[in-house]
């Protein structure tokens, strides 16, 4: 982004926010809640303690992964809707492989698990992937529809022939081997070694998106498909390797969320983590910095919102609200910023046509 | 073929009528933005938030019909709410569908807790809560197959029938649904003959709006008969989808919308033989996913076989 409009866009950025928490504040009043105490109340939720911290960070490293995980796509023009569905496949299929190789080294079996969620997750983006490469068949509605078709899956594999033996337990599958299972980096927050895993990642695709060859030829197969096929860029292998790659990071984020708390697949495993990210990807422009950055923020506000419901009766979905108004606020903002261009150039033809007409 | 008989029965066929009309109510309503050229992607959120405007509604009013009209109501904001930002602001129209969709599920949830103090299903505390009606025809009954079909629907199902019709001829036999269509396939030629593609954009958006939380009130009030959180599940995106099958032709659009509903009843059936729910509900997602790969390679066909007489 250029200096300007990266200027441009911070301004608008903080302008959303203010005025989302702004209308996050009137909600609170209109519904006899005070506002100052829920957002006090939100803050120490998500920083006061060493547990809420690491609740906060856990929290930022799943929306980090899972809006790189749209960015990555998105840069390629194609839109992955459907990370919820790879999410739930991957987990899926690390429980079930954790469990069966258990009593194995973890140095060969946690790595065989990393990459049966990969794999799942992968594979599954490949097929709306290959529809829309080679069919033209609209991604979006696909890769939602594929979210919903593989949540009820999964469920019916944890209730049904996949369901443990384990007394006590209603639904989920055997649960893995204790010795595979990521430990915790802070006393009873969620905040566990898979931390390391997602700055690896993050890593990663930061330089896949900004800084290799693969990443600028997707950006131009995004940008223009027909422009990067006379160039010469395989724009179609492209875009479903993005695709793959974007459906892989899914299925780990249910991996990391299986090996690092449930110990076992649940069908509660994810809470529309997915499209939390995409929602901070969406805000952040899919640039992957912006992400990492505000990833951090709508984490503490995720966590602070679940310790605001606690102590205030606050609904916590006030946050899910508060993000999409903001969302619409970035998405009006090139609309409004034309809008008042135009107003302010005919107020000044006019204020100059009137001078001319006093000289 | 016992079996086979036992499944094909005329309940499911009823049940296939059932499902069907909350999809077809959403898909005329996506089928209009479509006509315009946007495709709102957000009607699923704004058919969640009609179903829990139309409980309100009948819970607070008392009645049915203040259930309904709240719902439309609550549509036609929406629906200028998506205008102003997809026309006048001129945002992503992708970006403000799933923001939408985050903001509907956000916004019914938040809302059940305040209002009613309920999370998750609502129960009217006063007891029932007053549903849409059904309807009946008395000399219907004496007719042995169509009688138990036709008859004992909800209200909704009869005017969902009415206004795909009503919408094919507005879109295909008047000149205001010329001027629709042409706002969408060529705005240029609209502007010069004197009228606004703009505000055919913003009518159409409205009804988009009205007809997905008309939906929305036909699940929460008819289909079902409360409120539960999400309870839209993914209806609205099998709406566009329809809506791309049958090319935004009403007719079509709502033989699409049947498809699915004859799905969704087919493995509702399926559970009686003991297959369980929750993989007979993955039928009507994945056989949605199937229709659509089926109509493009079908129109790929189709291509082909003019390129080869093309040839000759």
């Amino acid at each position: 982004m250029k200096k300007k409009n990266m200027l441009e866009y911070l301004l608008a950025l903080l302008i959303s926010v203010v005025l989302a928490m702004a209308v996050g504040a009137l909600i609170m009043l209109a519904t006899g809640h005070d506002p100052l105490e829920g957002y006090v109340l939100m803050f120490q939720g998500a920083f006061a303690t060493q547990r809420a911290l690491g609740n906060t960070l856990a929290k930022a490293a799943t929306l980090c992964l899972t809006g790189l995980a749209t960015a990555v796509a998105a840069q390629a023009g194609i839109f992955n809707v459907g990370g919820e569905g790879q999410l739930y496949l991957g987990a899926m299929a690390s429980a079930v492989l954790g469990a069966k190789l258990a009593g194995m080294s973890p140095w060969i079996a946690v790595p065989l698990c990393l990459l049966a969620a990969m794999a799942a997750g992968g594979l599954y983006a490949w097929i709306p992937g290959v529809l829309k490469v080679k069919m033209k068949v609209d991604e979006v509605i696909t890769t939602i529809l594929l979210n919903t078709a593989a949540i009820y899956f999964c469920s019916y594999l944890a209730n049904g022939p996949l369901k443990t033996m384990e007394r006590g337990i209603s639904s989920g599958t055997d649960s893995v081997d204790p010795a595979f299972m990521f430990d915790k980096l802070i006393r009873r927050s969620n905040l566990t070694e898979s931390l390391f895993l997602t700055i690896i990642i993050t890593v990663f695709i930061w330089y896949l998106m900004k800084k290799s060859t693969t990443g600028f030829q997707m950006k131009l197969t995004g940008q223009n498909g027909r422009f990067a096929r006379y160039s010469g860029i395989k724009s179609d292998r492209l875009a479903l390797l993005s695709m793959v790659i974007s459906g892989a990071i899914c299925g780990l984020v249910g991996m990391f969320e299986v090996f690092g708390l449930h110990k076992r697949f649940i069908v509660t495993v994810s809470n529309e983590f997915y499209f939390d990210g995409m929602l901070v990807a969406m805000i952040a422009r899919y640039n992957p910095v912006g992400i990492i950055l505000m990833s951090l923020f709508f984490g503490a506000m995720k966590i602070g919102g679940a310790a605001m419901e606690l102590n205030a009766e606050i609904p916590s979905t006030l946050v899910v609200i508060i993000q999409s108004i903001i969302i619409f606020f970035m998405a009006a903002e090139g609309g409004v910023t034309t809008l008042l261009k135009e107003r302010i150039s005919r107020r000044r033809t006019a204020a100059t046509l009137q001078k001319g007409d006093q000289a | 073929m016992n079996e086979l008989a036992s499944i094909l029965n005329i309940g499911l066929l009823q049940n296939t009528l059932r499902t069907a009309t909350p999809v077809v109510l959403c898909a005329l309503g996506c089928l209009m933005t479509d006509h315009v050229g946007m495709m709102n992607i957000g009607c699923d959120g704004m058919m969640l938030i009609g179903a829990f405007a139309a409980v309100m509604g009948s819970w607070l009013g008392g009645s049915w019909m203040t259930g309904l009209l709240l719902a439309l109501a609550i549509g036609l904001i929406l629906g200028l709410f998506y205008g102003v930002f997809v026309i006048k602001l001129k945002s992503d129209e992708f970006i403000i569908g799933v923001a939408l969709n985050i903001f509907a599920g956000g916004v019914t949830t938040f809302l059940l807790r305040e209002l009613t103090g309920q999370s998750g299903t609502f129960h009217a505390p006063e007891g029932n809560l007053s549903v849409l009606p059904r309807l009946n025809a008395a000399w219907l009954d004496n007719i042995p197959v169509i009688g138990q079909i036709f008859n004992n629907n909800t209200l909704l199902v009869y005017v969902s029938w009415i206004l795909v019709l009503v919408c094919w001829v507005l879109l295909y036999r008047t000149p205001a649904g010329f001027w629709f269509r042409s706002a969408g396939e060529h705005p240029q030629s609209l502007r010069s003959a004197g009228k606004s593609p703009e505000k055919m954009k913003y009518i159409a958006s409205v009804l988009c709006g009205m007809l997905a939380c008309l939906s929305g009130a036909h699940l929460s009030m008819g289909y079902l008969t409360t409120f539960s959180e999400n309870m839209s599940n993914s209806r609205g995106f099998i709406a566009v989808a329809c809506v791309i099958f049958g090319r935004s032709n009403p007719p079509k659009v709502f033989l699409a919308a049947l498809l699915f509903g004859f799905i969704d009843a087919l493995g509702m059936r399926l559970q009686t033989f003991g297959i369980s729910s929750a993989l007979t509900s993955t039928f009507p997602y994945i056989g949605t996913v199937l229709m659509m790969v089926l109509l493009v390679w079908r129109n790929e066909q189709k291509k082909k076989k003019l390129a080869v007489s093309g040839l000759r």
